[in-house]
């Protein structure tokens, strides 16, 4: 879609263009001109910006070089091609919750429809290689949440952060399920792999970032990037981190810039969930059980339905019997064929009549576990 | 001064009557072959001339022309060593028997000194001959077992030239070996599936794939019985027919990988060629155009270990024998046809480090190795494989408690009941078993009632499974039915059909995540 920019935001953007990301060297040049980018547009043309902007000599070449309108026509023609629009700091779509962290970025680049105000945005977040009660988690919390109208923000990247989108896009009704925060340019798709999760989070959402359209995703960018997620969250959820994941970055940026942290338990013998467990042991994180235990703490929401492990019903002998097992722990093919006795034919049509209930889900190495609903 | 001796040339497993010519005459000493001889042709001059004359006979000093009619067809190999000589002595008057030439077919190399060697592909010759009407063969005594199973042929060991040539001017005896009649030899197989213990699962899948000639697609962590589930597959397979067994000996026995048999293969090939095998050694190939892995697996099994690891293009290249039952190498001077109905066993680990999906000691492969590793395998490939199954992992404590489960042999059993079943319903379709099914025959075979047809679509919405997919699970559905001697498809067949499939979206869907 293509979007207008107004005269301030127009020189506002342009210093974006110019100085690229971060916050810092943004804000401080942009005080010394009392916030009138337009002014140091003109000074710039006049090649003469004065020593408290502490900008340096090649940064300020490149100011001079660029104080020009056809520069600046040049770079929104370039925006509406890529189909991106840019959010600066003042702008109407620009995240209310963003603007309160310390370091927000000057300026969003963002693709689909960015809200000032979702109804109440919820951060995700999590290993890049969850185990499959990761997964589930993620996918369940996300859209649990995403179904009681919350928006969830993530990374994008492999993982919770791509599970925790889907689940968000399967809550059908709302109308802003989520958005993605990404370390490359908006119009960089990484992990390529993500494509067509991204292009359903800009039919439905916003997919956002800082940096400029076409920047790679570099290593660096990512924490940076974290930092976006948790500040545009009221609070984030970690599903499943290992002792030194780089969730616990997130965790860090959501900790300083004071927003809740929710996690959730793992097996005290799960690598995987350390990070989580640890969380929780020290106090910064709230312990959670549901999407309930996170909506809770924001007064006025609620779980649509409160969900319980029911004993489901019409379940044959050999179901029942399947499930009792299952109950207990997980098992593989090879077990269940054991513990119960069955033959294998008799076996494997039950466990398939069994999974299209919904009753019980295979994982990788024929795992059979109940299928759990949060 | 001029002969001409019979002899038998192949191209493929099929062939073509040579007529060995031999002239000599007056002029300088020489010594020409023409008629397209290879390089093994072209020397034969040099085994003949020496074996003449250690034989005791006279080489003649004259111009000695040998012509291998037809003169446009490529003879290769040393099989003409035997027709030369023959045709020499007979052309220079050393033979006394003059009618022999029209009687007797001559196979065989010679040895410097006179010694008559066995070659190969002496069966598929034997054959091609009786059919054009000879009955009377001279072979080498390596090879007399293997011509021995053709009824209606004479077949005479030669073991030397000078008794060739005594036999035929009367002065001694070439006894034909007696015909034998092909016995199905009892065999012990080295594994047994009672040796394995637990994965019952894994076993039942090896029991439908062989049942219904399906290929099976084996995944698992390292040490989880991959391997040697593969290798007691021979044990539980049908029993080979003589036509079966006959046409198996053939490519063996122009491939040279006789040895150690009687004369004929009696059970199904197994073979297991190393994932370093290049395209040509596994699809056939060479100058030669020889018959590859998967002609030499013909009615038996390929089995592929690592299957990743095996070359993509080599991989790639398996699709249309597979589909064809048959591959054709074409050369610039050549082009073999090849049977290769076999039946694929590939066995592979979930991942690069081979944990994925485990309990026990967790995977360390990132996503994207994963993926790469998975996607070496195409989408078309795996759709040429009806069964995928998962091995489940062994932990240490379990091996001793496992239950050991069937003997091969009764499983066996009802593997053949399943077959005879199918042989008996297919009679009319020129096909023997359900992987053979044709789309359209599946249309006619496989009906399912309402109440698997539902079960299906629901497999369908939830696996997302492609069209390619659905053919597959019908036709192992009807393989699970003859197993219970079920005529009818019911749902809990289509249930436990489906097992076999989901395979593919739980790891191959994922990747993309």
């Amino acid at each position: 879609m293509k979007r207008e920019y107004s005269e301030r935001e127009r020189y506002l953007l342009w210093l974006g263009f110019v100085l690229g990301p971060g916050s810092k060297r943004y804000f401080r040049t942009l005080t010394a001109f009392e916030n009138d980018a337009h002014a140091m547009f003109a000074a710039a043309q006049k090649h003469d910006l004065p020593l408290e902007c502490g900008l340096k000599e090649p940064i300020l070449e490149k100011l001079f070089a660029s104080a020009t309108q056809r520069y600046i026509d040049g770079c929104f023609k370039r925006l509406a091609e890529l189909d991106v629009s840019a959010a600066a700091f003042e702008s109407p779509e620009y995240p209310a919750l963003l603007k309160e962290i310390y370091d927000p970025p000057p300026i969003l680049y963002y693709r689909g429809r960015l809200q000032a105000e979702p109804a109440l945005s919820i951060a995700v977040v999590g290993s890049r290689a969850p185990t499959e009660y990761g997964r589930r988690m993620a996918h369940t919390l996300s859209q649990a949440l995403a179904e009681c109208g919350a928006c969830v923000v993530s990374g994008l990247a492999y993982g919770v952060d791509c599970i925790a989108a889907l689940g968000a896009l399967a809550a059908e009704d709302n109308p802003y399920p989520t958005v993605a925060v990404l370390g490359s340019g908006v119009d960089v798709v990484y992990p390529a792999a993500n494509r067509d999760i991204y292009a359903q989070i800009i039919a439905r959402g916003a997919v956002v970032s800082e940096f400029l359209p076409g920047t790679k995703a570099l290593p660096s960018n990512f924490p940076m990037r974290n930092r976006i997620i948790s500040g545009l969250s009221r609070g984030v959820l970690v599903v499943e981190a290992a002792a030194k994941s780089g969730t616990l970055i997130t965790v860090d940026c959501a900790l300083e810039q004071g927003r809740d942290v929710f996690a959730l338990p793992g097996r005290i013998t799960d690598p995987k969930s350390e990070g989580t467990n640890a969380l929780l042991r020290e106090g910064h994180a709230k312990f959670t059980l549901s999407a309930e235990d996170v909506l809770e703490e924001y007064g006025g929401w609620r779980a649509v339905k409160a969900q319980t492990l029911s004993e489901p019903e019409n379940l044959s002998l050999e179901q029942a019997v399947i499930r009792r097992l299952l109950l207990a722990n997980e098992r593989s093919f090879d077990e269940l064929c054991e513990l119960t006795g069955f033959s294998v034919p008799l076996l494997n049509s039950t466990l398939t009549e069994m999974e299209f209930s919904g009753i019980i889900r295979q994982s990788p190495g024929r795992v059979y576990s109940i299928e759990c609903v949060l | 001064m001029l002969s001409k001796i019979k002899s038998y040339g192949l191209m493929g497993i099929d062939g073509f009557s040579v007529s060995v010519e031999v002239y000599v005459s007056g002029g300088l000493p020489a010594y020409d072959t023409v008629g397209l001889p290879d390089a093994a042709v072209r020397e034969s001059k040099e085994r003949v001339r020496a074996a003449i004359r250690n034989s005791g006979f006279e080489f003649p000093m004259q111009r000695i022309t040998v012509n291998l009619a037809p003169a446009d067809l490529r003879k290769e190999g040393s099989v003409y060593d035997l027709p030369v000589a023959i045709g020499l002595l007979d052309a220079t008057g050393q033979i006394r028997n003059k009618t022999f030439a029209e009687e007797y077919l001559f196979l065989g190399e010679l040895a410097l000194d006179g010694t008559v060697r066995g070659v190969a592909g002496i069966l598929p010759m034997v054959i091609g001959a009786y059919g054009q009407g000879l009955r009377k063969v001279i072979v080498p005594l390596e090879n007399a077992a293997e011509a021995s199973y053709i009824e209606g042929v004479q077949v005479y060991v030669a073991e030397s030239l000078k008794h060739v040539v005594d036999f035929l001017n009367g002065e001694a005896a070439l006894m034909p070996t007696p015909a034998r009649k092909w016995d199905r030899a009892r065999i012990a197989y080295p594994m047994d599936f009672a040796d394995i213990k637990g994965q019952q699962g894994a076993k039942r899948a090896a029991e439908i794939a062989v049942a219904g000639g399906h290929n099976l697609l084996l995944v698992g962590t390292p040490g989880s019985g991959k391997t040697m589930l593969a290798r007691s597959i021979p044990s539980i397979l049908p029993e080979l027919t003589f036509e079966e067994a006959l046409e198996i000996t053939k490519v063996h026995s122009i491939a040279g990988t006789l040895q150690g048999t009687e004369g004929m293969v009696s059970e199904r090939p197994f073979r297991a060629p190393h994932h370093s095998a290049s395209t040509a050694s596994l699809i056939g190939g060479g100058q030669r155009a020889m018959p590859g892995e998967i002609s030499l697996a013909h009615y038996g099994v390929l089995f592929l270990d690592e299957f990743p690891e095996f070359r993509k293009d080599t991989l790639e290249a398996l699709r249309q024998p597979m589909e064809d039952g048959s591959v054709t190498i074409a050369r610039a001077a050549t082009r073999s046809t090849y049977p290769a109905d076999f039946m694929l066993v590939a066995a592979m680990n979930p991942c690069p480090c081979g944990n994925y999906g485990s309990r026990i000691s967790p995977c360390r492969c990132t996503r994207q190795q994963i993926a790469r590793y998975l996607n070496r395998i195409s989408g078309p490939m795996l759709d040429r494989v009806d069964l995928h199954v998962e091995m489940s992992e062994v932990g240490f404590e379990d091996i001793a408690s496992r239950s050991a489960g069937e003997r091969s042999e009764t499983v066996r059993a009802r593997v053949n009941a399943a077959r005879r079943v199918q042989v008996l319903r297919y009679k009319r379709e020129g096909i023997l078993f359900n992987a053979q099914l044709t789309s359209r025959m599946t249309a006619r075979f496989c009906a399912l009632d309402a109440q698997a047809e539902a079960l299906l679509r629901k497999a369908f919405a939830s696996l997302r499974l492609s069209a390619r997919a659905y053919t597959r699970i019908l036709k192992v559905s009807r393989t699970i039915a003859d197993l219970e001697g079920s005529e009818a498809i019911r749902s809990h067949h289509v249930a436990e059909a489906v097992q076999y499939r989901s395979l593919e979206s739980k790891y191959w869907g994922d990747t993309r995540r």
